[in-house]
């Protein structure tokens, strides 16, 4: 990516984040059946991102090293495996399988 | 043996947050390694965790401009998640010191983990200010330097798609989201979320599918 662009990247995603953690000393208080709805947003995102990340434009599964990663490394997840284990372990299933089967 | 002080001390306080300081290091050096090998330049990598100072937003705009999208829908993706700091900055802004501006600059060192630290040291509703202050310099400082050293590393290792490093995006949103569903509502919201994604990915712009998840997920919050 260009400087430019990714200093559009940085402070724009850098301004948004100081304005959302300000707001709470700026603003007035907001009540709070709208902050708890903000619990909803990263689910939902996530989600969102993975199921992305794993389809073509077409909407349907994209077959390619990046499901096998994904399954592992929820696998490993749901056994409360930390963060960093889980994204290792990811990129080294699509990694391997790349290595030995030549797949995309 | 004499009374317990009223205020934690700093020693205590960094003594309980030094298992999480070394995960976000490694978090901070493996952040730094995956945007090196997804072509942003490694001073925007470093600025960008010193100003944005959240790893799953940072992570999802990573994820988004890795995948080829645009920098309007990498900066929607990471600053929508962002907004769940809007409810910790409330719940935090009693707790701490000083005037307007200078409680909105210290709500900076807010992250997950800051504010599970200060909420956890304090009584109910009642987060502890001077936990939230320092736990947050300690994992800011960790974060920035971890990034730091996975920039520096980033290019020592090679073709990032023959590491499967492009898989670590979607790898490391599964593992993010995996502890998030613990009750029926969030589960409600990631398959909403999944299913107005995929619908709309085919007839929108990039971008427009992230943002349809969001409202879908707040809609659906409880």
């Amino acid at each position: 990516m260009a400087g430019p662009l990714a200093l559009l990247l940085v402070l724009g995603l850098a301004g948004l984040s100081f304005l959302m953690r300000a707001a709470g000393s700026l603003l007035p208080p907001l009540p709070p059946s709208v902050t708890q709805r903000t619990s909803g947003l990263a689910p939902a995102l996530l989600a969102a991102l993975v199921a992305i990340q794993l389809t073509g434009r077409n909407g349907l599964v994209h077959l390619d090293v990046k499901l096998p990663a994904v399954l592992l490394a929820a696998a490993l997840a749901a056994f409360r495996a930390p963060f960093i284990v889980c994204v290792i372990a990811g990129a080294l299933v699509a990694a391997l399988l790349r290595a030995l089967f030549h797949l995309s | 043996m004499t009374a317990m002080p009223a205020v934690r001390s700093t020693h205590r306080i960094l003594a309980a947050a030094s298992p999480i300081a070394i995960a976000v290091f490694v978090f901070g050096v493996s952040f730094g390694v995956l945007a090196i090998a997804a072509h942003l330049p490694a001073w925007s990598v470093v600025l960008m965790s010193a100003l944005v100072f959240a790893g799953s937003a940072q992570f999802a705009a990573l994820g988004v401009v890795a995948a080829g999208g645009g920098v309007l829908t990498a900066v929607l993706a990471g600053a929508l998640l962002n907004l769940r700091f809007v409810a910790t900055g409330i719940a935090i802004a009693g707790s701490l010191p000083g005037g307007r501006l200078l409680r909105a600059l210290l709500a900076q060192l807010s992250i997950d983990e800051s504010y599970a630290m200060s909420a956890r040291a304090g009584p109910p509703g009642r987060p502890d200010g001077r936990t939230l202050l320092i736990t947050g310099a300690l994992l800011y400082g960790v974060w920035v330097v971890g990034t730091l050293i996975g920039a520096v590393l980033g290019p020592v290792l090679g073709d990032p798609k023959r590491l499967g490093l492009d898989a670590a995006f979607p790898a490391g949103f599964v593992a993010l989201l995996w502890p998030m569903l613990g009750g029926r509502h969030a589960i409600r919201c990631a398959v909403a979320g999944v299913a107005v994604a995929l619908a709309l990915a085919p007839v929108t712009p990039p971008g427009v599918p992230l943002a349809g998840a969001a409202i879908v997920g707040l809609w659906l919050a409880r």
